[in-house]
């Protein structure tokens, strides 16, 4: 029996290597010579998209798709429906792609993918399918969290800029103005506050997650202080550093932003904000509708947006992590033609209008911002968008994920009041050059 | 559920080889019955064959893959992905490393700390459920209530209560401390709610469980008890206890494999925050897989878990064995 079971077991396991080492690769050519071309035969295109935010009703996946198979009616495009979380959709997206599934053709995914994807061989390098001036239409952030060892694996469709949003009524009732530094806020926020005009004074976001790692990369930008230098090694220690970590830290130690923003995500601070509990608060440009509608926010029509503030002196303000979302060509796709046209598609005029018209979202497309449209749709996050100073985080690295949660973990930690700054600077740069080594889980 | 408790519990189920019928044990006797004997077992296989086929495709498989994915240097290319090498490098990096150690750390403490109290909770719950006359099905049917809850349903329901803007336990202590309790936000107390939500959700399981082996205890015994002069407290020291635990055993082994493969209630509650306080080995294997792509280093972590927990529950089952014998024969 014991002698059968070993058989059994070296069987399974010998047929499992087999099995793994039986997949074959593609010379990565020929794919590039087949998606250069838009095929004449008809093909049906499936574009993994998650719900893209609508500002007034319609499905805004279905107007671009409908507008795409006007100008190709031979191409139809069906949508996959995608997770509503980054981390969800990598894990779902990458187990199909790494068995080689020819589906979804055209996934969306998010702007910190591009060199883990890149370096899996999980996104066509569509560098070269391009025209040279492409990039010029662009922010020049967007372009640089999109390549990897100089090759481009996604095509801009949507950012997430970052602002501050903050209460007018408050202000005007203390006649203060609208802070332009942090000492500033700090100082507004706990005038308010004594007076009992708001429980919270800064809303932002502190949970381990991505969240809190594209905060950190706004205070850090703001002290001026990178994480990696530019040949790609660990450059995070000093006191810039430490000056943004010493800032998170002061926000809840003087009870200006609650202790429990070590659990917050997007949503628990914007609930907070729209419940008309807070003063300020750092979010995404989609918060602005939410705080805007009525339906669902009790501050509605009292709601002030602008630019991040920065430190005091003569640093940057305005800073902005650059997110949002791009557009992926999956290079087992059996429609790379079609697939890299669609793609294009939606980085381009056409989709990024209707992006500016119907969705909530900015669209990536620099010049559509400046259009007369853009005023009439009344959300001054997209009037502002280009006033920003937008910052990459460290994504030009496969070991991106492991790189995030050093930050995360030990921001966290100094919010939380259980490390101090120069700690936790120490302990990050420690965790990222171990994570920059992949020797990180 | 996930990838930890699922392969846990493989290694034990996948089926013998079928042993066919010709090197199958013959019957004394030979003749006519041997011939009908190796028909039934001819019969046997061919209807068994769908399920076994299932269990090799759906569990047997898959095991096997992640084992070979564990010690794989794999390489993820243009249409499929490739097999470098085979080398223990990922045990080796897996082993080494702070994360793993304190996962493993947490994920220990948690288990022993829920299976204690769950064990403790739920017996004592089953004794007040036995002693109910009419009303111990409702009484039963209230109480099942959270363990029929879906786990993640159950986890987003107390992280509601949690929440630090509106939660009603973060309310409810903030009126009796004077100021915000910051609970999920601080390692202690989000273990501490960790181990309060899973003994809140799997203690009705022990109670129900250890009600059933109540139940079985036949009646002279503590007739014989009461002849004896033996008081309440040592009957139940002396004779029910005894008498439960081997169905205590079964209890505590399938809570071992299910606390020690948790991954809904820290990945939905803290995401394995603050810092890293939370991050179970189910955690840590999902995020070095799905999130850092690392395939070996992933399959590895699970491997490493399903062998510990495997470990721990044969450990467990020598310490009870002859408990259980009994509780078989009974």
């Amino acid at each position: 029996m014991a002698l059968r079971r070993r058989t059994l077991l070296a069987g399974g396991l010998a047929a499992g290597a087999g099995l793994t080492s039986g997949c074959a690769g593609k010379p990565l050519d020929s794919l590039l010579t087949q998606a250069a071309h838009v095929p004449r035969t008809p093909a049906t295109l499936v574009w993994w998209v998650s719900e893209i935010p609508s500002r007034n009703g319609p499905v805004v996946a279905d107007l671009i798709i409908r507008a795409f198979e006007r100008r190709h009616p031979h191409l139809r495009v069906r949508k996959s429906n995608a997770l509503s979380t980054t981390d969800g959709n990598r894990a779902a997206v990458t187990t199909q792609l790494a068995g080689a599934s020819p589906t979804p053709d055209v996934y969306l995914g998010d702007t910190t993918w591009p060199a883990q994807f890149g370096a899996n061989s999980l996104a066509l390098p569509v560098q070269t399918l391009l025209p040279k001036d492409f990039w010029s239409d662009y922010p020049a952030a967007l372009r640089r969290v999109s390549e990897y060892r100089g090759t481009v694996y996604a095509l801009p469709f949507f950012t997430d800029n970052s602002f501050l949003f903050y209460r007018k009524d408050l202000l005007a009732k203390h006649g203060l103005p609208v802070p332009r530094t942090w000492e500033e806020l700090l100082r507004t926020a706990r005038r308010i506050q004594r007076a009992g005009d708001a429980a919270y004074g800064f809303l932002w976001q502190a949970s381990v997650s991505e969240s809190l790692t594209c905060n950190v990369t706004e205070f850090l930008a703001d002290a001026q202080a990178p994480v990696l230098d530019r040949a790609g090694r660990v450059a995070l220690s000093g006191p810039g550093a430490e000056r943004a970590f010493a800032l998170m830290r002061e926000f809840t130690e003087t009870g200006v932003t609650p202790r429990t923003v070590t659990t917050y995500a997007e949503a628990d601070s914007q609930d907070a904000f729209t419940g008309g509990r807070g003063v300020f608060l750092r979010n995404w440009s989609y918060a602005w509708g939410n705080a805007a509608d009525r339906s669902v926010s009790k501050v509605a029509g009292r709601v002030g947006v602008v630019p991040r503030p920065g430190f005091d002196g003569d640093g940057p303000r305005g800073v902005s992590c650059a997110g949002g979302w791009s557009n992926f060509v999956n290079p087992n796709s059996q429609h790379l033609g079609a697939a890299v046209a669609f793609a294009r598609f939606c980085a381009g005029e056409e989709a990024q209008m209707i992006l500016l018209k119907h969705a909530g979202v900015i669209p990536a497309l620099d010049d559509v911002l400046t259009r007369p449209e853009a005023r009439r749709v009344g959300d001054p996050t997209l009037t502002r968008a280009r006033e920003l100073r937008l910052v990459a985080r460290p994504v030009q690295t496969p070991y991106y994920p492991q790189v995030s949660k050093a930050l995360y973990t030990q921001a966290n930690a100094v919010t939380g009041g259980r490390a101090t700054p120069a700690q936790a600077v120490r302990a990050a740069r420690a965790d990222i050059r171990t994570a920059l080594e992949g020797r990180a889980l | 559920m996930n990838a930890v408790t699922s392969s846990a519990t493989v290694p034990r189920s996948p089926a013998p080889p079928p042993a066919g019928p010709r090197t199958g044990p013959v019957p004394r006797g030979g003749g006519p019955a041997r011939v009908s004997r190796r028909k039934r077992a001819r019969t046997g296989w061919f209807f068994a064959s769908p399920a076994l086929l299932t269990i090799a495709a759906v569990t047997v498989f898959p095991v096997l893959f992640s084992v070979v994915l564990s010690f794989a240097d794999v390489r993820l290319e243009y249409g499929g992905f490739r097999l470098l090498s085979l080398t223990g490098d990922h045990y080796a990096a897996v082993l080494s490393s702070p994360e793993w150690r304190h996962a493993l750390l947490f994920t220990f403490g948690f288990t022993a700390v829920t299976v204690l109290l769950e064990l403790v909770l739920g017996t004592a719950a089953a004794l007040v459920l036995e002693r109910l006359g009419a009303a111990r099905g409702w009484v039963l049917a209230v109480l099942l209530l959270p363990w029929a809850l879906i786990n993640v349903v159950a986890a987003q329901l107390w992280g509601y209560l949690f929440n630090g803007t509106y939660g009603g336990l973060t309310w409810l202590f903030e009126q009796i401390l004077g100021h915000q309790p910051d609970i999920l936000g601080q390692p202690a107390s989000a273990m501490g709610a960790m181990v309060v939500v899973d003994v809140w959700k799997t203690t009705p399981f022990v109670a129900i469980v250890v009600l059933a082996g109540l139940m079985l205890i036949p009646g002279d015994v503590y007739e014989a008890a009461e002849i004896d002069g033996a008081g309440a407290w040592t009957t139940f020291w002396k004779v029910t206890l005894p008498q439960l635990r081997p169905i205590m055993a079964i209890a505590v082994l399938f809570r071992i494999l299910q606390a020690f493969g948790i991954f809904d209630l820290p990945f939905v509650l803290t995401q394995g925050g603050p810092g890293t306080a939370t991050e179970s080995l189910a955690i840590l294997g999902y995020k070095t897989l799905f999130q850092n792509l690392d395939i070996g280093r992933g399959a590895a972590v699970a491997t490493t878990s399903a062998v510990i927990v495997i470990g721990c529950c044969l450990l467990f089952l020598r310490v009870f064995r002859t408990q259980a014998d009994e509780g078989g024969r009974a």
